[in-house]
């Protein structure tokens, strides 16, 4: 990787280009080193593993994943097909149902909340502690035409819990970047007066959200949420700073295409295999790092949105030994769309070798694992690592990209999760051959929340299967 | 100002109440005989004990009522008795009442008393909506040997003086029932026994009702103990009509309240539309609608529906004769999906036995699927224009740059940016909306900005009060309520303590007032009985500026809010002509073309550089300019019907643009950037948005015809279609010599397992075939393949295709189709709303299309229709 790996170690020493020092982060930190706090995390990859290469187990393009066979539980044959919305394929309303299960509800809005966010709603009713942030999600995407296709957490009333930060320095901003309410003057009295406007913005805030608002049940969530935003911004312009002489660096800019520029009508980018992996690694160490130093505990994660087009190129290499060499649009010898790595999804045929896909897929599990083996580095107050101790569940739009039958594409969705501080059987590849909801359900009620996802009058099941 | 219309000589007492006791005492004791729409609070002191009196009106919070000193009182079932002086009162603000009435600018006040004198000598409150004499939104008193209302507007003080008095000598000791009405006009009437007893109008509205509590037998302070006995006590937010007074006093006092028969909202709800429509469009129209007709059935449209061709599908009052529910009682329909729930058949056989009513002329499958149908109702945070708009407009300054660069984006969701649920905050928003607080109040002129409002710069409090008053009320768009007063008022105070000056405190308000939530939401109230209230004057006035301009009101609106003439059709014509001719009404158009066809794109049009190695980026901006100048020529300077959209022969062209399209580039300024107006009158294959770059491009590089036909089947004939059937390769192959797209897409069309979808969009791109993936016009594709511009067109709802020879004709058949016109309607009226439309808006939306079009169809006729309905003049409230 040509960018420096972002660690507690690396914010310690950095040097340049500063934003927060260490002191700083431990102080606004929530949780004391005693305590292990609960966490869920969504982690997202598109387009999916064709259900028939999930029989592989860790032998095929799961193979990355492998170093943490112990601490995952592979999920097969989930079936995502109620979230199947009729007119559009399953990359966006199957990517609207990953961590809900349920269909889109608008093309911004999932027709329920993910799992992160009903844990988060039942240990944190009232809000989690200061420095925290409430939700974070962060990924690597570039096609944009739907929110649901790269936002994956979403509130209990189905919109999304948290705006999407896309660059590494932008997640970075989000976690440790400081405000100031002041107008660059030093005079402390101008300081006492911002803090007594901010407090009669929040007054009026309380007011709206409160018994005798005019305002409506979702409404009063809204400008609840707002009133959350307000706390937080407060609590970071009133924490006093620490000196600068001991601040993590700033990861380094962007190489690759954000906004709009990167989705260019739906028709795909050309991409560089290294600058989207340093790109990607860079967001999962911003990421880890803030989950490490207890600055979140909620949210998601993006490796690519769903139905992703991207012409990528460059050798792919996995534990010292190529395996690959993409090249997209060169091997589909077609421009645009077509050219795209999405069209080895559509060609996939289980008769054939489906090298190409196999590589893409391999590809994106050992960016996966990346994320995972960075929480597994830290291990915490009971002896186990961050990443056993959280709950953490990867997942995808589609269990078969072909786009040619619901069924088939929506059934067999790819699932791992991790233990939950030993709540959930880790170790095994499991079919599990239920629907995502009693998967989630059950998910949740291992966790202890009493909220069930889905309609109220529906037959639960519980997998039992998957519970320690 | 008051005017005495009618004062009514009352009855001899001992004959009215005769008359009256032997009416009321006649008839049936059942609370659904009584007026229950609008009701707010119902006492009918059912309990016999306890300290509580129950609101049994069933709508919204209940408003119960404590006694302050039970031993002051004597209750038995039906009523209570007060013998000696207390208050019985809410124990905290009466909202419900306060906002209601606020909003409808009507109340009626009812009460079923007897008195413990006809003449008490001195003014004693029944029901009060006031924390004092000095400050009240009503109180209703017997004063003496009659009765008083006081009801505060705002052209009365707020004492509510001077009242409104009914005549000596018409208090009794008996039964009587009392009914205080006023409606929005300010006419005012006084009802005694069901009989009119006065009449006369009081000017001013009820703008100015604050949140006081709610007390009966006395007024809160304790000054004005009433005695005697109360057996009903209601309070409605609409002026009832005389013959709802008199059914009320039939029924009379002594009936019990079944809040289930006074919860009329279900009742409101429109069968047909909320169920039935909703589920033909999600299990039946795949294959019974106009174009398949699957079965000889269609049941899109009720005499297609009823009709059918096999026998009686639907028979109104007889679902054991109809073929639809006899179909789908065996399961035999949906073919090859689940049966229906038996919920969902209960739903259809009663709707068949309760007559089949049918209000839609067609259900679109499109209008009712897909998102929510959801009755949730989101407050409507600014845009990041509109946030722009309105510092402009409030303050004269300019923060489009700094906005832009600091205000994270707003995303699209559902078509639009100004999708209500989808416009969230995050901690970037607030961090943007401290700084550009500041930013703003450092380029205000302060002391100059407070001199609108107060020429006083004195810090005493009543001078404070009066600029924080006016200032305030202008900033968040309608009166302050109390608290923020408080609120104001404690930061002015800090502001001194610290040693600031007036520029101080006032740079500092609006700071607080930049971040307010009244500020950066559209805040209405929006809690109510479930059902649709009027909006108040200011919300409506903040619909009407946010709908036109995507700004706020100016002083001019405010005003006409102030005076309460918002909700006079007149008046509210006059501002909207005088809003549209407004150039912030041309700018809020061209965000609602732009957004719609997601011009933003392309900005970031990226072509393949081997198909087309000459292309300029700049060429992407002038698409762009070409789309917003047109729409803007079509609509503003020549105000033509929004159809002529598809079919208009002139465009505006940069000299670039021009080559680019393959046009004559003779008289055009060479040099020029700023696109001129072309005439095409003498080029045919090109005029209407069809033809312009700006949407061509949505098709790629190929211009594909499944991405371009997509686009007119669902933007503009108001329809979608399904999933790709199983097995198929949706790859579509690469031209080739002898192939152009046109063939490969009649492959499809003609294709036994593709045709019955692509049939219905792809055609409707064949039109556009001469137009390569970049909109220049070829008539040869790039392998030699001639290139057509014949076609046809399946209108959604229509059994069979209409033919076009050449492009201009497809452009021509689109400009005159209604089901286009339809889809302008919906897609404008979302824009408005800031919301995708749901069931129940069907109706509504249907009465918007029609007034649209009897006004000529244009963009102001479709804008005045929208603001006219009940979507903008009402408010979905929650219970």
């Amino acid at each position: 990787m040509k960018a420096p790996r972002i660690s507690r170690r690396t914010a310690l020493r950095g040097a340049g280009g500063i934003l927060v020092g260490l002191p700083f982060f431990e102080e606004m930190a929530g949780a004391s080193d005693s305590e292990v706090p609960v966490r869920a995390f969504n982690v997202f990859f598109a387009l999916g593993i064709p259900m028939p290469l999930q029989t592989e187990g860790y032998d095929g393009v799961l193979e990355p994943l492998k170093p943490l066979r112990e601490k995952l539980l592979i999920m097969r044959n989930v079936d995502q097909v109620r979230c199947d919305e009729a007119g559009i394929n399953a990359h966006f309303d199957g990517a609207s149902g990953a961590f809900t299960a349920e269909p889109p509800n608008g093309e911004a809005r999932s027709g329920g909340p993910s799992i992160d966010q009903v844990v988060r709603h039942h240990y944190y009713p009232d809000g989690q502690p200061a420095g925290v942030v409430p939700t974070l999600a962060g990924g690597t995407y570039f096609r944009r035409s739907r929110l649901s296709r790269f936002v994956h957490s979403y509130g209990m009333s189905g919109t999304v819990a948290a705006a999407i930060q896309e660059r590494p320095r932008d997640l970075f901003d989000r976690v440790f970047g400081t405000v100031s309410i002041s107008d660059g003057s030093p005079d402390e009295g101008k300081q006492r007066l911002r803090r007594s406007v901010l407090d009669s913005v929040v007054e009026q805030y309380l007011y709206y959200t409160g018994a005798n608002s005019p305002l409506g049940a979702q409404s009063r969530a809204r400008l609840a949420n707002h009133l959350d935003r307000i706390r937080e911004f407060e609590q970071r312009a009133f924490t006093p700073r620490e000196n600068a002489s001991d601040q993590p660096q700033l990861p380094p800019r962007s190489r690759v295409a954000h906004g709009g520029y990167a989705d260019p009508g739906g028709e795909g980018i050309d991409m560089v295999l290294d600058d989207l992996t340093t790109e990607w690694r860079l967001m999962a160490d911003v990421y880890a790092l803030a989950i490490e130093l207890d600055r979140v505990r909620f949210g998601a994660l993006t490796f690519l949105a769903a139905g992703e087009r991207l012409r990528i190129t460059g050798d792919y290499e996995y534990e010292g030994r190529k395996v690959f060499e993409f090249d997209d649009a060169g091997q589909r010898q077609a421009s645009g769309s077509k050219g795209c790595s999405h069209e080895w999804w559509h060609d996939f045929d289980p008769e054939r070798s489906n090298k190409e896909l196999r590589a893409h897929a391999h590809m994106k599990m050992r960016e996966i694992g990346y994320f995972l083996k960075r929480l597994d580095e830290t291990t915490e107050s009971n002896g186990k690592t961050i990443l056993e101790n959280s709950m953490i569940t990867v997942s995808t739009e589609s269990g078969d990209g072909r786009h040619s039958d619901v069924k088939r594409e929506l059934s067999g969705v790819f699932h791992a999760i991790t233990g939950a501080n030993g709540r959930f059987k880790t170790g095994e590849i499991l079919d599990v051959g239920a629907e995502g909801l009693d998967v989630y359900n059950t998910m949740l009620e291992t966790m202890g929340a009493a909220y069930k996802l889905g309609p109220s009058d529906r037959e639960r099941q519980r997998i039992d299967a998957i519970r320690a | 100002m008051r005017t005495l219309l009618f004062r009514f000589a009352v009855a001899p007492l001992g004959l009215c109440l005769v008359a009256a006791s032997s009416l009321w005492l006649a008839t049936a004791k059942n609370s659904s005989d009584r007026v229950s729409s609008g009701l707010l609070v119902l006492y009918d002191f059912a309990s016999a004990d306890g300290a509580v009196v129950a609101d049994r009106s069933g709508v919204g919070r209940a408003l119960d009522l404590e006694i302050a000193d039970l031993e002051a009182v004597s209750r038995v079932e039906g009523s209570i008795e007060v013998t000696s002086a207390t208050v019985i009162k809410s124990p905290g603000r009466a909202n419900k009442i306060a906002d209601a009435v606020r909003l409808s600018g009507e109340i009626t006040v009812e009460a079923w008393i007897e008195s413990s004198s006809a003449n008490n000598g001195t003014r004693a409150t029944v029901v009060a909506l006031s924390p004092k004499s000095s400050q009240l939104n009503l109180d209703f008193d017997q004063f003496s040997d009659r009765y008083e209302v006081r009801a505060r507007t705002t052209e009365t003080g707020t004492d509510g003086l001077p009242a409104t008095r009914v005549e000596h000598n018409t208090s009794s000791e008996g039964p009587t029932h009392l009914v205080y009405t006023r409606d929005r006009t300010g006419r005012t009437r006084f009802f005694i026994d069901g009989q009119i007893a006065l009449e006369e109008s009081v000017a001013g509205s009820t703008e100015g009702w604050e949140r006081f509590p709610f007390g009966l037998a006395n007024k809160m302070d304790g000054e004005s103990p009433w005695l005697g006995s109360l057996h009903l006590v209601a309070v409605y937010r609409r002026d009832l009509l005389a013959r709802e007074v008199q059914k009320n006093f039939l029924v009379g006092p002594d009936f019990r309240v079944d809040v289930t028969e006074l919860d009329d909202s279900a009742a409101d709800v429109d069968l047909f539309v909320t169920e039935v429509a909703p589920l033909f469009a999600e299990k039946c129209l795949e294959c019974h609608n106009s174009s398949r007709r699957s079965g000889g059935l269609d049941l899109s449209k009720k005499e297609a529906a009823f009709a059918g061709t096999k026998g009686a599908v639907v028979v109104p009052g007889d679902a054991a004769a109809s073929q639809l529910i006899e179909q789908i009682d065996k399961g035999a329909m949906p073919l090859g999906r689940p049966p229906l729930l038996a919920s969902e058949k209960a739903m259809l056989r009663d709707w068949v036995n309760g007559g089949a009513i049918w209000t839609l002329d067609e259900i679109a499958q499109v209008a009712h699927v897909g998102p929510e149908q959801a009755n949730d109702v989101w407050v409507q945070r600014l845009t990041v224009p509109e946030y722009i708009a309105t510092v402009q407009s409030t303050f004269g300054v300019d923060i489009s740059e700094d906005a832009a660069n600091v205000l994270p984006s707003d995303q699209p969701a559902d078509g639009f940016k100004n999708t209500a649920y989808n416009l969230n905050v995050d901690l970037g928003h607030v961090n943007a909306y401290a700084q550009l607080a500041q930013l703003i109040v450092s380029r205000l002129d302060v002391e100059a900005f407070a001199g609108r409002f107060s020429e006083s710069q004195s810090l005493a409090d009543e001078k404070l009060k009066a600029l924080i008053d006016q200032m305030g009320s202008a900033i968040l768009r309608g009166p302050l309520e109390a608290e923020e007063f408080s609120l104001y008022q404690g930061l002015a105070a800090a502001v001194v303590s610290s040693g600031g000056r007036f520029g101080d405190v006032v740079g500092y308000l609006i700071e607080a007032m930049l971040q307010s939530p009244r500020f950066l939401y559209r805040v209405e109230i929006q809690r109510g009985d479930g059902s649709a209230w009027p909006v108040g004057e200011y919300e409506l006035a903040s619909r009407l500026s946010y709908i036109v301009w995507g700004g706020p009101p100016d002083e001019e609106l405010m005003a006409a809010a102030r005076a309460g003439e918002l909700h006079d059709p007149v008046q509210f014509d006059r501002h909207l002509q005088r809003m549209l001719k407004d150039p912030r009404a041309v700018a809020r158009s061209s965000q609602f073309i732009e957004e719609w066809l997601d011009l933003e794109r392309l900005e970031n049009l990226q072509p393949n550089s081997e198909m087309f190695p000459n292309w300029d980026p700049r060429v992407a901006g002038d698409m762009r300019a070409e789309t917003l100048e047109f729409f803007r020529d079509v609509v503003w300077e020549q105000e033509r019907p929004l159809t002529d959209l598809f079919n208009a022969q002139f465009t505006y062209v940069t000299p670039r643009l021009a080559e680019h399209y393959g046009l004559e580039t003779d008289g055009l300024d060479s040099d020029s950037e700023i696109p001129a107006r072309y005439d095409l009158s003498s080029t045919p294959s090109r005029g209407g948005l069809l033809t312009h770059g700006s949407v061509l491009t949505i098709g790629g590089d190929a211009g594909s015809m499944v991405t371009r036909g997509l686009f007119v089947l669902e933007e503009l004939l108001f329809s979608e279609v399904g999933n790709p059937p199983p097995g198929l390769d949706t790859t579509p192959p690469p031209t080739s010599p002898g192939r152009s797209n046109r063939a490969i897409s009649m492959e499809r069309v003609r294709s036994a397992s593709c045709g019955g979808c692509h049939s219905r969009f792809e055609p409707l791109a064949f039109g556009l075939e001469r137009f390569d993936g970049l909109g220049s016009y070829r008539e040869v594709d790039a392998h030699g393949n001639a290139l057509r511009e014949d076609g046809s067109i399946l209108f959604p709802g229509n059994a069979q295709p209409v033919a076009y020879a050449v492009a201009a004709e497809m452009m021509d058949l689109l400009a005159n189709s209604e089901r286009v016109q339809q889809s302008l309607t919906r897609k404008l009226t979302q824009f408005a709303l800031g919301r995708s439309l749901v069931d129940q808006d069907e109706p509504f939306v249907e009465a918007i299309h029609q007034e649209a079009r009897a006004g000529g169809f244009t963009y102001a006729s479709l804008i005045k229709a929208i603001l006219n309905s009940d979507l903008v003049q009402t408010m979905r409230t929650e219970a």
